[in-house]
């Protein structure tokens, strides 16, 4: 029994959920606390990934960071970093695809936090990072968290803008969800049967524990 | 450290222009809901922007529209304790009070805490969180946290709408005792009237935005420059006339309904005859004349005949409606529940009072 793919996407998700979590809450912050020209244009093009195709998703992403784009380019030649068709690939679409995911529950949570607490906390002679710190992340941090928990369930779930950006590459880029595929396909009923347990077992997880984080029972 | 302050700013349909300066006192920002109190503290501490303006603390100007000054809230050293309290839910009291203290450092900062916690009378609570303590310990627990910074200026807004009635009374008395201790340069905003009347040394009276009447607590109370001041300020027997004599500090007014009345005004300059203006005076100094004693000198003035027409109680006083003049007039009086029983008073009574020429107060 090959256990990569598993091991991929665990590593996959959680690369992923780092990058999502850390600019999601800059995004969610800004989203939630400022007011600025385009905010609601942001906000769509933020939320896209919940309605278009994921083969469209993958479909733009191979287009801006494949080797024939300037960006994928700019990442070649400065980082040496090829994207497309590797296992950075699938981080990136799984980065994407989980963003909404993140922003929505995290800027609900940070727009609970009162504008009287803040300005409390700027009356007292705080910085807007030191008040963010210390007052706005802890007090919302439960609904923060469910946003990384959604994240992390959504990047392992991750099929089609996974397969389109990095491919299906045996042993480099298969995913648990794209190992699944295969097998059905394949006609190995064993290791789709596995899988699917595996990763239904894994989701169910992730939601009852998000759903208990964010009405406080942990 | 003297606060001056000259703030416009328009809303929809609502426009606030406001002069003030406060001189290392408690100046009592009175008036109905909606005035712009509250948007006032506001402007002052930098949570909102105004118009167009100056805000100047000590020597520094922390605003000036004009030379683009706009000192960030976080450096303008203003406590402001706002009428929810915005205590930090998942800091204890102890947390609350320590965090805005930049200027300390070590065991100074448990010193000056410790300090603070008891002077509020919180001692025993260090450790509660806000949702852990009573709404009075919440209120004090703010205070000290405001007061931790050493502000230059406090602000204070509503800060006892939040409470039970008799709460209030005592925390009332506990701010004059700690302005005592930290006589710091405070506005205090308020609607109630009792608490505008004991807390305030210096009433500022405010109405849609614009400051009506700006001074010491006798002066706002007893001798209201507008009409409107003198209905928030409540005095509810206000009336028009006509000047008919003067002479000296005495005024004779006729009022169609009741008929001449005389009144003492300080400053008389102003006034002329035939011009209108009224006249009004607090329920509680209307004196009733007692039937079975000869008049005496003093009450000898104004005296108005009418019926009872109602009488409630209100606690340690009753208020009663006179009709008088031709009946289209009504007088408030309010008497302390003993006269009421004394002269039994009620319903359908006839009486006389007197309209002392002393407690009328004319308005130009």
């Amino acid at each position: 029994m090959n256990l990569f793919p598993l091991y991929l996407t665990v590593k996959v998700s959680l690369v992923a959920t780092v990058f999502t979590a850390s600019a999601g809450l800059v995004l969610a912050w800004v989203l939630a606390k400022k007011e600025f020209f385009g905010k609601t244009v942001l906000d769509v093009l933020i939320m896209q990934p919940l309605v278009i195709p994921p083969t469209v998703l993958g479909y733009y992403l191979l287009s801006t960071f494949g080797t024939g784009s300037p960006i994928g380019r700019f990442f070649e030649n400065v980082f040496g970093m090829q994207i497309v068709f590797t296992w950075k690939g699938a981080v990136l679409a799984s980065i994407v695809s989980s963003l909404p995911l993140f922003v929505k529950p995290a800027k609900a949570a940070i727009e609970g936090v009162g504008n009287d607490l803040e300005n409390a906390a700027r009356l007292l002679g705080k910085t807007e990072l030191y008040i963010f710190r210390t007052i706005t992340l802890p007090i919302a941090w439960r609904g923060i968290m469910a946003g990384v928990v959604m994240a992390f369930a959504r990047a392992t779930g991750e099929f089609g803008a996974t397969l389109m950006v990095a491919g299906n590459i045996p042993g480099r880029t298969q995913t648990l969800p794209i190992a699944i595929y295969d097998a059905v396909q394949s006609g190995d009923t064993y290791t789709a049967n596995l899988l699917v347990g595996i990763i239904t077992l894994f989701s169910f997880l992730v939601l009852y524990i998000a759903e208990r984080f964010t009405k406080g029972r942990f | 450290m003297n606060l001056k302050l000259s703030l416009k700013k328009s809303l929809d349909g609502f426009s606030i222009d406001v002069n003030l300066s406060v001189h290392e006192e408690l100046l009592v920002l009175f008036g109905p809901s909606g005035a712009g109190k509250s948007l006032i503290l506001k402007m002052v501490s930098g949570i909102i922007m105004p118009d167009e303006g100056v805000v100047e603390i000590g020597n520094e100007r922390v605003y000036d529209s004009e030379n683009h000054i706009d000192l960030p809230v976080r450096n303008r050293r203003i406590g402001f304790l706002f009428q929810d309290y915005a205590l930090f839910p998942h800091m204890t009291v102890y947390g609350n009070i320590a965090y805005g203290i930049n200027h300390l450092k070590g065991p100074m900062i448990k010193e000056k805490v410790d300090e603070l916690i008891a002077v509020m009378r919180l001692s025993g609570l260090e450790k509660r969180y806000p949702h852990e303590l009573s709404g009075g310990q919440r209120q004090r627990c703010a205070l000290a946290r405001t007061l931790a910074i050493e502000p230059r200026v406090l602000l204070l807004d509503e800060p006892f709408s939040a409470l039970d009635f008799q709460v209030r009374e005592k925390l009332r008395a506990d701010l004059l005792r700690i302005h005592t201790l930290y006589p710091i340069t405070t506005i205090l905003v308020t609607h109630d009237l009792e608490e505008a009347f004991m807390l305030g040394k210096k009433i500022a009276v405010i109405n849609n935005g614009r400051i009506e009447q700006a001074g010491p607590r006798e002066e706002v109370f007893y001798r209201p420059g507008t009409r409107s001041v003198a209905k928030f300020i409540g005095t509810r027997n206000i009336f028009d006339g006509t000047i008919v004599g003067l002479d000296g500090p005495l005024v004779t007014i006729l009022n169609k309904d009741i008929g001449l009345v005389k009144a003492f005004v300080t400053e008389g300059g102003e006034l002329q005859t035939g011009q209108d203006v009224s006249f009004c005076i607090r329920p509680e100094e209307v004196i009733i004349i007692r039937p079975d004693r000869p008049l005496d000198y003093r009450v000898h003035d104004n005296i108005i005949e009418g019926e009872i027409t109602s009488i409630i109680g209100k606690g340690s006083t009753q208020i009663m409606f006179l009709k008088t003049g031709s009946g289209d007039t009504f007088l408030k009086i309010e008497v302390p529940n003993f006269v009421v029983r004394k002269l039994s008073l009620g319903k359908g009574r006839h009486i006389r009072v007197s309209l002392k020429k002393e407690s009328l107060w004319v308005i130009p």
